[in-house]
């Protein structure tokens, strides 16, 4: 039941919460979509070339046709816009708009005026290659952001952490991060269940001294758990056989549909550059 | 003849040098062998699994296998590391220990691929055990969204697909529904018959006959205080009351209160 009165509890569970969700949620990736049936290793080079494009890209309407495509392949893939555009948008403001903003005035980007703005003492002038630049930052950020949100959304987390592989990752260093995402879900369960027991013995509230020692000594718990857990987890290893380098069995099968696609996205990669270099 | 696998003298073992956990613990293991580690909790069984599958090594006293002496020196050589892993595998007390890949297919796979197994093999064997344990649908979610009967179903899999000639199980049924247990109990009886010795520590007696040709009971002191056939030790109800593996039980049956030790042995899911 929810407690009005109670922000930190309420705060710590919807954190807990988003992190199930966003974290290890594969609706999406479970359906039978376009971009869920490609070759994960050939998407990821795809979507790394998507990537490229965008960084390059220097005319606004290309960005903009690069992110229709993203919207095209997000509705061909069955992911709902309006969440997909949610996701997305939430983190523009974040990653670019307070960066672009100052970007527009004269102040760092001198050029033809467009508009003055007159505070007390201070003139600010909006300029228009200022403008220009921060429209371009804008939709660089707009384009790489939706691109990296539909690849994890379509692409089930484990096998994301498999594709890393063929960009020469070392494999100890997949595998411990597989186990971070592994162990990750344990412990907010551990963190959600002792939040729930405190709750269930103090009624909910407790003097703000009492609270700190409780969340004190969980945190102390917490990183004992974790530590014990990690040393069990590496005898578990030894027992069947780890000896310092792990192997993994590559069950990745590319068919002719995905190096079509893999085709078509190069093609589409250098016809964006071409273009990008004719129209400058 | 068969053969001696295991062979422990006076074993010492300590945690950080000051927190005692086995106390002159003599134990000898044949092979194709049933034998069951009964005891209280903390009382060592753990802890002497852990030395047998060779992850912690005796303070004092002597571990041999197959007549070598077990040290960690001993693992620094690859070949018998390599010969050891494939023969012994230990199925943790807790399955989230033991399952640390971000899918169970990836989990079950780990030991083989790491011990070099030929793939075509692996393939083989993970394709038996797959039907075997009915887990075809968990192949691909990851381990957290099992659970606790799957589990231990995956971690068995884990052990039994490098095929070890001695399989260790810590409390293999703990927690689990009479349906799981039973089929977990066919697996290791199966196992067994197949000639691999089986070495299970447990709490729950009801199943201890049967997975058991020779029990020994650890006392709170952290020694065996009893070795010998299943059923005599189960019927040693003075023992097993005296190391907290039995309990006074009270019912009324009409106006008369009945007070008796209650050994869970009647709850067997097959009797």
């Amino acid at each position: 039941m929810k407690n009005s009165g109670n922000f930190v509890g309420r705060s710590l569970m919807g954190v807990l919460s988003f992190l199930k969700d966003s974290v290890f949620a594969e609706d999406y990736a479970s359906r039978n979509g376009f971009l869920q049936g490609l070759d994960p290793r050939l998407k990821a080079v795809s979507f790394a070339l998507f990537f490229i494009t965008a960084i390059f890209l220097k005319r606004a309407e290309l960005l903009i046709l690069l992110y229709l495509i993203c919207l095209a392949l997000a509705v061909l893939s069955k992911i709902n816009l309006g969440y997909f555009l949610k996701r997305t948008w939430v983190f523009i403001p974040l990653f670019s708009l307070f960066i672009a903003i100052p970007a527009i005035f004269s102040v760092f980007s001198p050029g033809k005026v467009i508009a003055t703005l007159q505070l007390h003492y201070f003139q600010l002038t909006i300029t228009r290659e200022g403008l220009q630049a921060a429209v371009l930052f804008v939709l660089r950020v707009l384009v790489s952001v939706s691109y990296a949100v539909i690849l994890s959304l379509t692409t089930r987390h484990t096998e994301l952490l498999r594709v890393l592989c063929i960009f020469k990752i070392p494999q100890v260093f997949i595998m411990t991060l597989g186990m971070c995402y592994r162990y990750i879900y344990l412990f907010v369960e551990i963190i959600e269940n002792t939040y729930l027991s405190i709750k269930s013995r103090t009624g909910g509230i407790a003097h703000y001294k009492k609270g700190q020692k409780i969340v004190a000594w969980n945190i102390a718990y917490l990183w004992q758990r974790s530590y014990v857990l990690s040393q069990e987890v590496y005898s578990a290893m030894l027992s069947r056989g780890y000896s310092g380098e792990p192997v993994i069995l590559d069950s990745f099968k590319a068919k002719s549909g995905d190096w079509a696609w893999l085709f078509l996205a190069v093609i589409f990669f250098l016809t964006l550059l071409y273009l990008n270099g004719k129209l400058i | 003849m068969s053969k001696t696998i295991f062979e422990l003298r006076d074993v010492y073992f300590s945690y950080l040098g000051k927190f005692p956990a086995l106390c002159g613990v003599d134990i000898t293991i044949e092979q194709g062998s049933k034998i069951s580690v009964i005891g209280a909790n903390g009382s060592g069984k753990s802890t002497l699994l852990h030395l047998l599958d060779g992850l912690i090594f005796a303070d004092k006293g002597s571990v041999k296998f197959s007549g070598k002496e077990l040290s960690e020196k001993s693992f620094n050589d690859d070949n018998f590391s390599k010969v050891f892993r494939r023969s012994v595998g230990l199925v943790f007390q807790n399955p989230d220990v033991q399952l640390f890949c971000p899918t169970v297919k990836e989990d079950i796979l780990f030991g083989p691929l790491q011990l070099g197994m030929d793939k075509e093999e692996i393939k083989k064997r993970f394709d038996e055990f797959v039907a075997i344990l009915d887990i075809e649908e968990l192949l691909e979610r990851s381990p957290h969204q099992l659970s606790i009967g799957e589990k231990r179903k995956v971690a068995i899999a884990s052990s039994l697909i490098i095929n070890p000639d001695i399989l260790i199980l810590d409390e293999p049924t703990a927690g689990l529904d009479p349906l799981t247990t039973r089929h977990i109990m066919d697996l290791l009886i199966q196992a067994n018959a197949s000639g691999k010795t089986i070495i299970t520590s447990t709490h729950d007696l009801h199943i201890v006959e049967e997975i058991s040709d020779l029990v020994y009971v650890f006392s709170r002191d952290k020694k065996i205080i009893k070795s010998g056939q299943a059923d005599i030790i189960l019927k040693d109800t003075e023992l097993l009351q005296a190391n907290n593996l039995v309990h006074i039980h009270s019912h009324r049956h009409k106006d008369k209160t009945h007070v008796h030790p209650h050994a869970h042995l009647d709850h067997h899911p097959g009797s």
